[in-house]
């Protein structure tokens, strides 16, 4: 329990570092805090100029601020965009669905390939087939998840003219959103299958080597069954905290790829909110990340603790 | 894998070469301009760009800022990782528990978006790119160099300079750091890895130096400029070619000194 208590402290001294983050940086940075708070090339009045500034309270102490902050946060209130005149947690949740539907399907389906090809990668590693596996996985996991989400772009919507290059859907059929998601999800999968498959591998040649591994064998097992009875169970625990670890990467990959595809989620809001400087709506952005982030690290460890018998009676 | 590394190792020196002397190998200046969008041509081997930017001396010129960025954040990440592992496996007790907790503190918050959000506040620039991803990229750095310092700092010579009476400084420096030397390098490679990548991915969003070009940058304003839109290959597919072989090459180095079945991974 105490183990569980340790990682607790962790996670809420994360989400205080994250929180106290985001309150500092417009406080901190060059400029007039009023505008860092409202984003630049905004154009509003003098009287809302005023307006803000009173009820920011930039002339209070400051850890007054930092408990109004806290309070308003509480309330789901991420502040207010004045570049779309919309709460920023308004516009976070309108579009956040689409981006976390496919990172889902892009973990989970990652997940499987990876383990799959990591695994018959790592039981034989010396023979041509897993070298060149390891060798494509290698290259994917090393290429940024916007190029690859460029090259089947061009090669399979622009040349081919297999799917449709850009948006969610033409009418809001199952048929038609699915194609329109299949390249986007196919390149987010591959990417995070290729980093799975390396730790995958990893654990499995290190795995194999164990005397668990031996005494099965010993005991008559065929290969297969050595494998995928004894050995996979072990050497895929790894992967239960790299999935979570991954997922900020993988929301952030993500993000890119929406806007190569341009898909109406939270990549091409934050992309826009660049371009804008809206930094009440990148604020908010990175805080919903970074929360989501915890949270899933959170759930792998009790996840982890549950299925692993030596971490759960160590903790006892 | 010594054949893949044999590639890395040749693949990199490639490309450090064109980073020192872009001038020795591009055909043209990089202020040279002729007319826009051209089609590859004799005199334009990858054809030009929206201002007429001659793209394969772009391609050339780009490597310098991109190499520049990866190694320099990864030294910067690695010489934090390392001091902070050093001490937390060295001193252990409280100030182990301290320091890992904040790398772990470290670990968990999503860099791309949180650089996104720095960046977009702060004026572009090669120099703040390279201390905000060495800034954010020491945690499994210091997460091993850890580990290694606890078995080392139990060995018979770290013991006996202890008993000589050195301070804790000069048995970090001396003693404990040449035998961590070798999980330290592989981590370089991978940091400057990952290090490339996340260059790569801000300048694509336009939060790099405009002035001075990388990779990502040129595949940033292909995408804005029209090149993809026209189909010209040429210009978007040859920077992506070049980080692509880049990282993979570092990454290569990286692996086997790591040797096989070591933990695999790029952050």
């Amino acid at each position: 329990m105490s183990c569980l208590l340790a990682k607790g402290i962790r996670y809420a001294v994360s989400l205080l570092v994250v929180v106290a983050l985001t309150f500092t940086l417009p406080r901190a940075m060059p400029g007039d805090p009023v505008m860092n708070l409202i984003g630049d090339d905004v154009s509003v009045s003098q009287a809302t100029l005023n307006a803000i500034r009173a009820e920011i309270g930039l002339d209070r102490p400051v850890t007054e601020q930092f408990a109004s902050y806290l309070w308003s946060l509480l309330h789901l209130d991420l502040g207010y965009s004045y570049h779309l005149n919309a709460p920023v947690a308004d516009l976070l949740f309108a579009r956040i669905g689409w981006t976390l539907l496919f990172t889902g399907i892009a973990i989970l389906g990652g997940a499987a390939i990876g383990i799959l090809a990591g695994t018959l990668a790592g039981w034989r590693p010396e023979t041509k087939k897993s070298h060149t596996m390891t060798l494509v996985a290698l290259a994917v996991s090393c290429t940024p998840p916007y190029f690859l989400a460029l090259l089947f772009l061009s090669m399979f919507a622009f040349r081919l003219g297999l799917f449709p290059f850009k948006g969610l859907y033409d009418e809001a059929t199952l048929g038609s959103i699915a194609h329109h998601l299949f390249l986007p999800v196919l390149v987010l999968t591959l990417f995070a299958a290729a980093r799975n498959t390396l730790i995958m591998r990893g654990s499995v040649v290190q795995e194999k080597e164990s005397l668990y591994a031996l005494y099965a064998r010993a005991k008559g097992l065929s290969d297969r069954a050595v494998l995928f009875g004894h050995v996979l169970k072990n050497a895929s625990l790894p992967i239960i905290t790299q999935i979570a670890l991954d997922f900020g990467f993988i929301f952030s990959g993500a993000l890119f790829v929406e806007i190569v595809f341009s898909l109406n989620g939270m990549g091409t809001l934050i992309y826009d909110a660049v371009l804008g400087r809206d930094y009440p709506l990148l604020q908010g952005a990175f805080l919903l990340i970074a929360v989501m982030v915890i949270c899933m690290n959170m759930a792998a460890d009790i996840v982890y603790h549950l299925v692993d018998p030596r971490i759960r009676r160590q903790g006892n | 894998m010594t054949g893949l590394n044999r590639w890395g190792i040749g693949l990199l020196v490639v490309f450090v070469i064109v980073a020192i002397v872009p001038q020795a190998i591009a055909p043209y200046g990089p202020k040279e301009r002729s007319m826009p969008y051209q089609l590859p041509s004799a005199e334009h081997l990858l054809g030009t760009d929206d201002i007429g930017t001659d793209i394969l001396t772009e391609l050339v010129y780009s490597a310098r800022i991109s190499l520049l960025v990866g190694f320099a954040a990864a030294a910067l990440a690695t010489a934090i990782g390392l001091s902070i592992g050093l001490a937390a496996g060295y001193c252990r007790g409280a100030a182990d528990e301290v320091l890992m907790g904040a790398t772990d503190v470290v670990l968990i918050i999503p860099k791309i978006p949180l650089i996104i959000v720095l960046a977009a506040f702060l004026r572009p620039g090669v120099g703040l790119m390279i201390l905000v991803l060495g800034l954010l990229g020491w945690e499994s750095i210091a997460r091993v160099v850890r580990a290694k310092t606890l078995q080392v700092r139990e060995t018979g010579f770290v013991m006996s300079a202890r008993c000589m009476g050195f301070s804790p400084f000069r048995i970090m420096g001396s003693e404990i750091l040449p035998n961590i030397m070798h999980v330290v390098a592989p981590k370089f490679m991978l940091a400057t890895a990952a290090a490339m990548i996340s260059e790569a991915s801000l300048s694509f969003l336009g939060l790099g130096d405009p002035t001075m070009k990388s990779w990502g940058m040129m595949i940033s304003f292909a995408f804005s400029e029209g090149g993809f839109i026209r189909d010209m290959w040429w210009w978007y597919l040859p920077p992506g070619i070049c980080i692509t072989l880049c990282v993979v090459a570092i990454a290569a180095i990286g692996f086997s000194f790591e040797g096989d079945g070591a933990e695999v991974r790029i952050e």
